[in-house]
């Protein structure tokens, strides 16, 4: 496993859900260790990957900071509006409990 | 110069309002963002604007303030003045879960006289008479079928070749129709068997292609083309033009034919089309480079809807189905009775499987892995009690992975109000029920699909609005 590169990040800026969201989506392509101490976390790209010239560094860090503001966007979103989520899916279903639970 | 600023500070402090945020989605989009809404309504707008609105910096004077408001975006109260109605639109989207499931699949028999390249459901040469559906477990089977709430239900015979066994299908609707003279529900029967076709009202669904030399050669013979379409011919004239649908796949020759598919579904005076892939199921998982196929398949796509909204243009009035179940979650606020793009999934909820063996699956793709000795999707058997099939352990695993509101990957998605969950092809290609969405085929082609259709709407509105409103209009979802 090769190391490509690391990524320090303010946890007190990103929460871990929108770290853990980012690093999901990267998932697929790298192998990625997660170190936290104190408040910073530091992200590091690993590769089983042989050929890593192929690997624009580069965009990837682009990219990964690009997902971790808009999880971030999506993580205030969430937050401000889980409880009005909550009422509107009550009032659309609410009527709909009339049924036995069945083991 | 100080006078000035002052007025400037006021005008700002005029036009901004507090507001609250309702719950939305957003994605980048070409050099714009799309956001959506809980119900599925969508706005295009400039990049940057989902920060804008977070933010709390859009104002009055803005016109995307007004569209935020009027679309549930945002709210000038912290529960907007219409929230009954909001809830109603989001009832009215899950409709389709009001009656639980309404299509009943009888895999009658697993003897095939086809053998097309792209076969899924494990089809046997024609003397495999073992894996006919015995009487009896036809007959428990029709009697499950009354037992779920729904008012309408859509009986489905498939196989193998449902028609090799025209005694199990006469024996499967005439049964049915006794039980209904008391249960007195709205039965539709989807089969292919003339007599009985005629008596009971059944509509004919058969396969068809493309053009001969497509069709004949992804089943290996010569005559297949014209056999069926004397078949349709002939069915056509015995029943009625409008009982006789076809359906085509996309094989791997076939997405070399975008034009010719379409060209042959006109000649034969078709006027739609479902432009369907390949599923990694049963025989078919061996035979294909699903990697490169999936890119290529989203290609053809797009190619043969750009042929089909091209004739439309000029007049001739075709339908291409996938667009139009995609566009009415889009544009309309109905939902739709397609199994493969629903929240919670169309597994169980929309369709259940009555195999040959007895054996009831949770889908027509969980009877297919059956084939390769892989019962996961199994409930039990049809002599099993109703709810412990429906209701059991094993239908409680499976709705833990069945709704795009809860999965990763999918949940913060825009899209996931236009796609769906599918845990039994998460399971067939990737291991997992839950799935793993970064590498998943199903995900990376609905979003190209889903993307291209929003450039369509966006770009090219005048053109193609007025198409995509007919599609809609002409075609129940």
């Amino acid at each position: 496993m090769k190391t490509l590169f690391s990524i320090d990040i303010d946890r007190q800026i990103f929460k871990d859900e929108v770290i853990s969201k980012t690093v999901y989506w990267q998932s697929a392509d790298f192998v990625i260790d997660r170190k936290v101490k104190s408040n910073v976390e530091t992200i590091t790209f690993q590769t089983s990957n042989d050929n890593n010239s192929k690997i624009d560094i580069e965009l990837v860090m682009s990219k990964f900071n690009q997902k971790l503001n808009d999880f971030k966007l999506r993580q205030i979103i969430e937050e401000e509006t889980k409880d009005i989520r909550t009422i509107l899916y009550v009032k659309a279903f609410a009527n709909n409990d009339n049924f036995e639970e069945y083991e | 110069m100080l006078k000035h600023s002052l007025t400037t500070i006021t005008l700002k402090s005029m036009n901004n309002v507090i507001y609250y945020l309702l719950p939305f989605y957003f994605r980048k989009f070409s050099d714009n963002e799309i956001i959506v809404n809980e119900i599925g309504d969508y706005l295009i707008v400039p990049a940057g604007t989902s920060q804008r609105i977070v933010n709390k910096q859009i104002t009055k004077d803005e016109n995307v303030f007004h569209d935020l408001l009027s679309n549930y975006f945002i709210s000038l109260t912290p529960i907007p003045d219409l929230i009954e109605v909001y809830a109603v639109r989001l009832r009215t989207k899950k409709a389709f879960l009001d009656n639980f499931t309404a299509l009943h699949i009888f895999v009658l028999t697993l003897r095939c006289n086809q053998n097309c390249v792209y076969c899924q459901a494990s089809s046997l040469k024609e003397d495999a008479c073992n894996t006919d559906m015995k009487i009896e477990d036809l007959k428990s089977a029709v009697e499950l079928m009354f037992k779920s709430p729904s008012e309408h239900i859509t009986m489905e015979f498939q196989g193998g070749e449902p028609t090799l066994v025209p005694n199990l299908i006469r024996f499967a609707v005439e049964y049915a129709e006794e039980i209904n003279l008391i249960e007195k529900r709205k039965i539709t029967y989807v089969i292919e068997l003339l007599a009985i076709c005629k008596k009971y009202n059944i509509l004919i669904s058969t396969s068809l292609d493309g053009h001969e030399k497509l069709h004949n050669l992804n089943r290996g013979k010569t005559d297949s083309y014209d056999k069926v379409i004397a078949g349709i011919t002939k069915a056509r004239q015995y029943l009625g033009f409008d009982k006789v649908s076809a359906l085509m796949t996309t094989s791997n020759d076939a997405l070399l034919f975008p034009k010719e598919i379409i060209n042959a579904y006109l000649e034969n005076d078709f006027h739609s089309i479902f432009i369907r892939s390949l599923n990694p199921y049963g025989l078919a998982v061996d035979n294909t480079d699903w990697e490169k196929y999936s890119s290529q398949f989203v290609q053809f796509y797009k190619e043969t809807l750009e042929y089909i909204i091209e004739l439309n243009k000029q007049g001739i009035f075709f339908v291409e189905e996938f667009t139009t179940l995609i566009l009415r979650k889009i544009l309309t606020p109905f939902p739709i009775g397609f199994v493969d793009l629903q929240s919670p999934a169309g597994i169980i909820n929309g369709v259940i499987v009555y195999n040959y063996d007895g054996f009831v699956y949770a889908s027509d793709e969980s009877r297919m892995l059956a084939e390769i000795k892989d019962y996961t999707f199994r409930l039990g058997h049809v002599n099993d009690e109703y709810e412990s099939l429906f209701y059991g352990k094993k239908s409680q695993i499976i709705s833990k992975s069945w709704s795009t509101e809860c999965i990763a990957g999918c949940s913060d998605c825009a899209y996931h109000f236009y796609c769906g969950a599918d845990p039994v092809r998460n399971y067939s290609t990737q291991d997992d029920m839950y799935g793993f969405r970064p590498t998943s085929m199903f995900c990376k082609k609905h979003k190209q699909i889903i993307d291209y259709i929003f450039t369509l709407l966006s770009e090219r509105k005048e053109e193609v609005l007025p198409i995509f409103k007919s599609w809609i209009n002409n075609t129940c979802g």
